[in-house]
């Protein structure tokens, strides 16, 4: 399990997660052209962070142009209620889903 | 009409939460051809000659009517031709004239 | 709109193969002609797919009923516990595996594409990969459910995993009722692919007659 860095130490850009387990973020909204790995349905849509995944990996709309190599940041494994998604969900007002979201995907929550 | 840039915007693939039919529990066992396609694949993503990502995009980069008419590994072998051609690690020619002879093969074999 | 995909093989008079047939093998050989790929290659990529099948996945299951400290270690790291098992995974991905309880029914889905835990359950059934259950999963999971004959509780939470990045899913059933004193093969043979994609649970058992 990965501890946080000592408070001399530097990190890089993108080497430590941006969010934690228990915070609220933000999928972000906005319309790539071409390829993309952020369903429209999630889009816009307030989530729970439940897990960092690690280790860090590319940015997978890069690697669909080819980007084999390069900077590495956080997936997180975030969960949306099913009632968030959709309006007038009609199963267990506890249904939800869990998505992975690329850390430039997500945003804090006002 | 919805506005063109919808067709942009929203990717065929990208389907969670639309509304769609009964689901029909069928399967089929693979056919040869598209077992090896499927080992083509992984070993193209092993070299990084074309990637598991890109071979998504490229699938995508199909169309909705082509993904709509064509099966599963037949989106894939023609997305690889796509980006193989885009890579230019092989010419439309070269393809087109390769299968003229396998064609021809297996006409002279049957 | 419904798609409909024609699974027949194309079939022409010989049984020539079919056009994209011509195209596969086509490409292949000028992969292996200009020297980017061998064929043994793609040979042995087959043997790899032909090896893994829910076969696999449902030992994994029967070990994490068996034994709580590889359950654990399981549900910490899905890939290095399946690695204990001797379940190579041959490509990039990790593994979680989502563990149903009494409060909690997982049900693994990808909108976007067909990601599926390959290297332990084997490749997809074709339902897995097609717009109806793609599309449903995560709108109306209980209504997909029950169209599987799968009925969950209305106090059970359904979570849907949607599979977008490099990560995949297992769900690790329920252990059914009346397997208290069942051995790990015993176990196994219970558990089906569609339990570990989450369509389905695993029926109680009789007790075994002793």
């Amino acid at each position: 399990m990965k501890t946080t860095p000592l408070l001399e130490i530097a990190s890089a850009d993108g080497e430590e997660p941006v969010f934690k387990p228990g915070d609220t973020v933000i999928i972000s909204t906005r319309f790539p052209v071409g390829h993309y790995r952020v369903p429209r349905y999630v889009r816009g849509k307030k989530c729970l962070i439940e897990a960092v995944i690690e280790p860090r990996a590319l940015n997978n709309e890069e690697e669909g142009f080819g980007r084999n190599a390069g900077q590495k940041r956080h997936y997180y494994r975030v969960a949306i209620p099913l009632t968030e998604l959709w309006p007038g969900y009609v199963g267990a007002a506890a249904d939800g889903l869990r998505i992975e979201v690329y850390e430039t995907w997500l945003e804090v929550a006002q | 009409m919805t506005p063109s840039e919808e067709l942009v915007r929203h990717l065929p693939n990208d389907i969670g939460g639309l509304p769609a039919d009964r689901i029909d529990c069928t399967d089929h066992e693979l056919l040869p051809w598209e077992k090896r396609c499927h080992a083509l694949a992984d070993v193209l993503d092993y070299h990084k000659i074309l990637n598991t990502e890109e071979k998504r995009r490229g699938v995508e980069a199909l169309g909705s009517e082509m993904i709509g008419r064509l099966s599963y590994y037949e989106r894939w072998i023609v997305a690889f031709a796509n980006i193989l051609f885009q890579k230019q690690i092989l010419t439309p020619e070269e393809l087109a004239l390769k299968m003229d002879e396998v064609a021809a093969r297996h006409a002279r074999e049957a | 709109m419904t798609h409909t995909h024609d699974h027949t093989p194309i079939t022409v008079p010989d049984g020539a193969p079919g056009y994209y047939e011509v195209m596969e093998t086509a490409m292949q050989e000028l992969l292996a002609e200009k020297g980017l790929i061998q064929p043994a290659e793609v040979r042995r990529q087959l043997e790899v797919l032909d090896s893994r099948s829910p076969l696999l996945g449902a030992k994994v299951v029967a070990r994490a009923w068996s034994d709580p400290e590889f359950r654990e270690r399981l549900l910490a790291n899905g890939r290095a516990a399946c690695e204990e098992l001797g379940i190579s995974f041959y490509d990039d991905t990790g593994l979680i595996v989502l563990e149903n309880t009494e409060q909690v029914h997982n049900l693994i889905v990808c909108t976007l594409c067909s990601c599926y835990p390959r290297p332990v359950l084997g490749l997809p059934p074709d339902w897995y990969k097609q717009k109806p259950y793609r599309a449903r999963a995560v709108k109306e999971p209980r209504s997909v459910l029950g169209e599987f004959g799968t009925i969950i509780s209305p106090d059970v939470e359904v979570r849907v995993s949607d599979s977008t990045s490099q990560l995949r899913y297992l769900v690790l059933p329920l252990r059914p009722a009346g397997t208290e004193d069942w051995s790990e093969d015993e176990l196994a043979s219970l558990v089906t692919r569609d339990a570990m994609i989450g369509v389905c649970t695993i029926e109680a058992q009789e007790r075994k007659v002793q």
